[in-house]
């Protein structure tokens, strides 16, 4: 409500200028990246310095919204305005790679107190005109591009490869360096471009309002909770038999719910076998969608737009009784295993040149493991609940060649399962069992797959750990925070 | 089981240059303890073989495989051509690869003036062996001007020359001569079956579009080449041991095939892993890392972790090579599978925690038939059951295959998982029955993304192959309604007995030729 009346009061203050669609551009910024990389072949390296264009808008009282990607890995963040040569150094508040955004101040906002504030508006009609304004490729100056709406549905994001979120796809050319710019209709923002597509003509996809405000509002705590879910799979309930054997009345109502994630939202609540029939008061149909101003999108659209610690009501029916019941929501946090990270420090341990490293999706796209283990506990991480016993997959990804491990082939690519006859279950774990107080006769690192156990020989170690540290230039053998 | 049971062996054959050319087969007997091989050695004494272009025919096979995506169908037929070897009988020997899923195959002399159709004796898909044989009248008049090859006595050695022999379209042959430059034990056919082979440095043309081959030493039979590198002017001949041992075989008209130890093992040429065993600097010694429930070995008592010092007295060095009298250094496997017969026994001498012990093994052969994933299926159709609209497959590696060149990484990790690990399904099971598609019916309305998914139980009762399925689906529950429960699934899916009947007399009508088989 406060940030609706200052965008009021902004407004009228600048309405005299505001009739001018070009009065905006100075609102539509150039933001400069400077980004660090991190190198998950080689963890304890810099990793690889590099930069980009993207756009940025000034939404309110030194906030500028962009996209996530524009400023993701950020060493340093330098804004231009249309018109100006000045460089200005800004700074992330806060950034949600699973939607995509990013919000932006810089360190004196003073130079830009009287430009226009763009406002959020709503979803916009199909074949509604919008405009994009950013600074893509092609040129130093602001572009601006028109076109209209062409689909509005769920997609993925690309940012984060993991997510999906309510996405508009629009005619207009969208282009690198577009990204974090605002689409505009009638002078208010419906959406902040921030994807194309390589494989069709005309496409380009911007986020929509629903998912600006629901950060806006995630944020407002001063912190990004991240998205919620309900943590369950369900089966779609239209096949005549499947209703027949369940005894669901033909009324097209209702999905199965065919697996609940371990410690999610529905945990001890809902349970495979269980039928959902509505949710929050809105009937499910049995292709798992449900009505919302008067379009048919799937039930987690309800959790789309909830936060953590709201409740969601669910109707269900469990062993025969109908239950009704609020469920508490939280994030997922295990399935980050499946977005691609950011703003983190690679982890990894080297032991006598040996490198383990804990999977996720960045490690995943670096190594390209063909093991079948690996490839196992990857999907079946989330879905069969691998990370309440396995919370790290370490892995052993090299050797790093050095006397002690000469001898060693063939063992790069597999799961760490057990060091010295202890199940390893985070690389925080596998680091004490690496570092006893007293160094046994023979560390056993035993792999799952691998045609025999590594033996390194305990009095050795500290010597080979000195060698390949000075030899490969480690400056640290291990970094177990991310 | 045979791909995960040897992956020392393949690591180790990985760092030879010749692994790409392998295929060939020889044999002879090189334990004096095994029998000589009467009816072969005998022909071999009796015919005068002057010209061994003259002992050669011609073999057209058409080929038809299953499909496997629609396995009521065959895929389009296929033609290949080789020259045979004329035995003993006569009797044509030429590789398996020539007759794998063969509909129709034709022999034909080298000048062209005689036809007829053959049939196999006998067929290794391992060693890559066929013996073939013409039935009834035709075969004297089809044999009449055709010398017989004896099978070499003495195996050749490495440098010892071979002869290729060709036949061009027009019949004139060429031969070729070249040396053996080594002997290796590789895999030629089929992926993960190791056998003797010499590699033959000679420089040849291709002619009469076929690089399967006769090979003589001294005007001997020696083996069949089966492939050709132009680049490296190498070819691959399967060593006379294991001709040998495939003849001695099919002499009785039942061939059983090569045993196998049934383990999996590893070097043990890492000192700090040899440090940890307690293996002294005297003994070689590979590592056992795998041991297939009920193989061979496994019924010998070997167990995981055990050291092989010996195998048939012959000392294993910390690589898994041994010395071989003629060969000189050759994989281990060699002394099981290559010239011993299935049940045949065989000593062999290991460490257990640092104590020496010795274990009798009777060399037992697992039949592919019992294999849970069968690594070839050639010859065999396949089994399926078509259930209104969803359709049921056992699990074979030439299903697998069918995910594409990179299958061992493309295909679906449950199945790639039965695959790997049969010894976690075969207490279960006789074979991997996995719903492998959908066919869109009324019937299936809802289900068709479901695939690839292994059944576990079908209204209650647990599938062990595609005859438990198919019983299984006959007996519906009183309500009519099919409960289908999937391996790793919590919930069931459920299909309509009556809706399934009629959607099913449907697919019959739009040409779907049957809707099971279980054989």
């Amino acid at each position: 409500m406060i940030r609706l009346l200052l965008f009021a009061v902004l407004i009228t203050f600048a309405s005299a200028a505001d009739r001018l669609p070009s009065d905006v551009y100075r609102s539509v910024v150039r933001i400069e990246a400077a980004v660090q990389i991190p190198d998950y072949a080689t963890p304890w390296n810099s990793g690889r310095f590099s930069g980009g264009i993207g756009t940025g808008f000034i939404i309110g009282e030194n906030r500028i919204l962009t996209n996530a990607h524009v400023v993701s890995n950020a060493r340093r963040l330098l804004i231009t305005v249309h018109g100006s040569p000045i460089k200005y150094p800004a700074k992330v508040d806060f950034i949600a790679h699973d939607c995509d955004l990013a919000l932006l101040s810089v360190e004196d906002f003073s130079d830009f107190s009287q430009f226009p504030v763009f406002e959020i508006g709503g979803v916009p009609e199909l074949e509604s005109q919008v405009r994009v304004i950013g600074y893509p490729v092609g040129g130093q100056r602001l572009s601006v591009t028109r076109g209209v709406v062409s689909r509005i549905d769920f997609s993925s994001y690309s940012h984060s490869r993991a997510d999906q979120h309510l996405v508009i796809q629009i005619d207009a050319a969208i282009n690198p360096g577009n990204s974090g710019g605002p689409v505009l209709q009638n002078g208010e923002v419906i959406g902040v471009a921030f994807q194309g597509r390589r494989d069709a003509d005309n496409t380009g996809y911007i986020i929509p309002t629903p998912v600006i405000t629901r950060f806006l509002k995630d944020i407002e705590d001063g912190r990004y909770d991240h998205y919620v879910d309900l943590a369950v799979s369900t089966f779609p309930l239209f096949n005549e038999a499947m209703r027949e054997a369940l005894k669901m009345p033909d009324d097209g109502n209702g999905v199965l719910v065919s697996n609940v994630i371990a410690n999610g939202s529905c945990d001890g609540i809902l349970k495979p076998g269980d039928i959902l029939v509505s949710i929050d008061g809105n009937p499910i149909d049995s292709a798992g969608q449900i009505l919302i101003d008067g379009s048919k999108v799937d039930l987690n659209e309800i959790v789309e737009r909830k936060f953590a610690g709201d409740t969601v009501a669910l109707r269900y029916r469990s062993d025969g009784t109908w239950h009704d019941r609020d469920v508490e929501l939280k994030p997922l946090p295990q399935n980050r295993m499946y977005a691609v990270q950011y703003e983190k420090k690679p982890r990894y341990i080297v032991f006598a040149g040996m490198v383990f490293q804990p999977l996720d999706t960045n490690l995943f796209a670096t190594a390209k493991f063909d093991d079948l283990h690996v490839r196992r506990l990857y999907q079946d991480y989330l879905p069969k609940g691998i990370f309440t016993e396995r919370e790290d997959i370490v892995i052993l990804t090299r050797i790093e060649s050095d006397p002690i491990n000469s001898q060693l082939s063939g063992f790069t690519g597999h799961v760490v399962d057990k060091i010295n006859g202890v199940k390893v279950k985070t690389l925080k774990q596998a680091h004490e069992l690496l570092h006893p107080e007293t160094q046994p006769e023979f560390h056993v690192i035993e792999l799952l797959g691998a045609r025999r156990p590594v033996v390194i020989p305990g009095d050795e170690v500290d010597a080979a750990n000195e060698r390949v540290q000075r030899t490969y230039a480690i400056e640290r053998l291990a970094n177990l925070e991310e | 089981m045979n791909q995960p049971m040897m992956p020392t062996m393949k690591r180790t054959l990985c760092c030879l240059p010749i692994l790409l050319l392998t295929h060939c087969e020889e044999s002879q007997s090189i334990n004096e303890g095994v029998p000589p091989v009467p009816s072969v050695t005998e022909a071999t004494t009796t015919s005068e073989v002057t010209d061994p272009t003259r002992a050669v025919v011609r073999i057209t096979t058409t080929r038809q495989r299953w499909n496997p995506g629609q396995p009521w169908e065959k895929q389009p037929p296929r033609k290949r051509r080789s020259l045979g070897a004329v035995v003993e009988g006569p009797r044509v020997i030429t590789s398996a690869e020539m007759v794998a899923d063969a509909t129709f195959i034709e022999l034909e002399t080298t000048d062209g003036l005689k036809r007829t159709a053959a049939s196999v004796v006998a067929v290794d898909y391992e060693a890559n062996l066929a013996l073939l044989e013409v039935e009834g009248e035709d075969k004297d008049d089809f044999f009449e001007e055709i010398e017989v090859l004896e099978i070499a006595e003495t195996p050749p050695a490495p440098g010892d020359p071979l002869t290729i022999i060709q036949v061009e379209d027009n019949g004139n042959s060429i031969t070729t001569s070249g040396p053996i430059q080594s002997v290796e034990v590789v895999s030629s056919f089929l992926p993960s079956q190791y056998f003797l082979t010499y590699e033959v440095k000679a420089s040849m043309q291709s002619a009469g579009s076929s690089f399967t081959l006769p090979v003589t030493h001294d005007g001997a039979l020696a083996g069949l080449l089966t492939s050709y590198n132009s680049k490296d002017q190498l070819s691959d001949v399967g060593a006379t041991e294991v001709l040998l041992r495939f003849m001695e075989d099919a002499a009785d008209g039942e061939y059983v095939g090569f045993p196998s130890l049934g383990i999996g093992t590893s070097s043990t040429d890492d000192s700090n892993f040899r440090e940890f065993l307690k293996l002294t600097d005297d003994v070689g010694g590979i590592y056992v890392s795998k041991v297939r429930k009920d193989g061979s070995a496994d019924k010998a008592g070997l167990k995981v972790g055990d050291v092989i010092t010996r195998i048939d007295s012959h000392d294993i060095d910390r690589l898994g090579y041994f010395e071989h009298e003629r060969y000189g250094r050759l994989f281990w496997s060699h002394l099981v599978r290559g010239s011993k017969a299935t049940g045949t026994e065989l000593a062999i001498e290991i460490l257990r925690d640092g104590e020496p012990q010795t274990l009798t093994v009777t060399l037992e052969r697992q039949a592919v038939e019992d294999q849970l994933v069968p690594a070839y299926t050639f010859g065999t159709a396949p089994n399926f059951l078509i259930k209104g609209g969803m359709l049921f497959q056992e699990l074979s590696e030439s299903l697998l295959q069918a995910f594409g060149d990179e299958w061992e990484t493309r295909a679906p990790l449950d199945l790639l998982d039965a695959w790997q690990n049969p010894s976690d399904y075969e207490d279960e099971a006789e074979r991997v029955v996995f719903l492998s598609g959908v066919i869109a019916t009324p019937a299936t309305v809802g289900y068709e993304p479901l695939r690839n998914l292994i059944v576990e139980e079908v209204n209650g009762t647990p599938i062990r192959d595609m005859k438990s399925l198919i019983e299984a689906f006959n007996n519906p529950p009183g309500d009519g309604l099919h409960a289908i429960k999937f391996r790793d699934e919590d919930i069931l899916i459920y299909l309509d007995e009556v809706a399934s009947t009629a959607v099913d007399t449907q697919l019959i009508q739009r040409g779907i030729t049957r809707l099971s088989r279980a054989e």
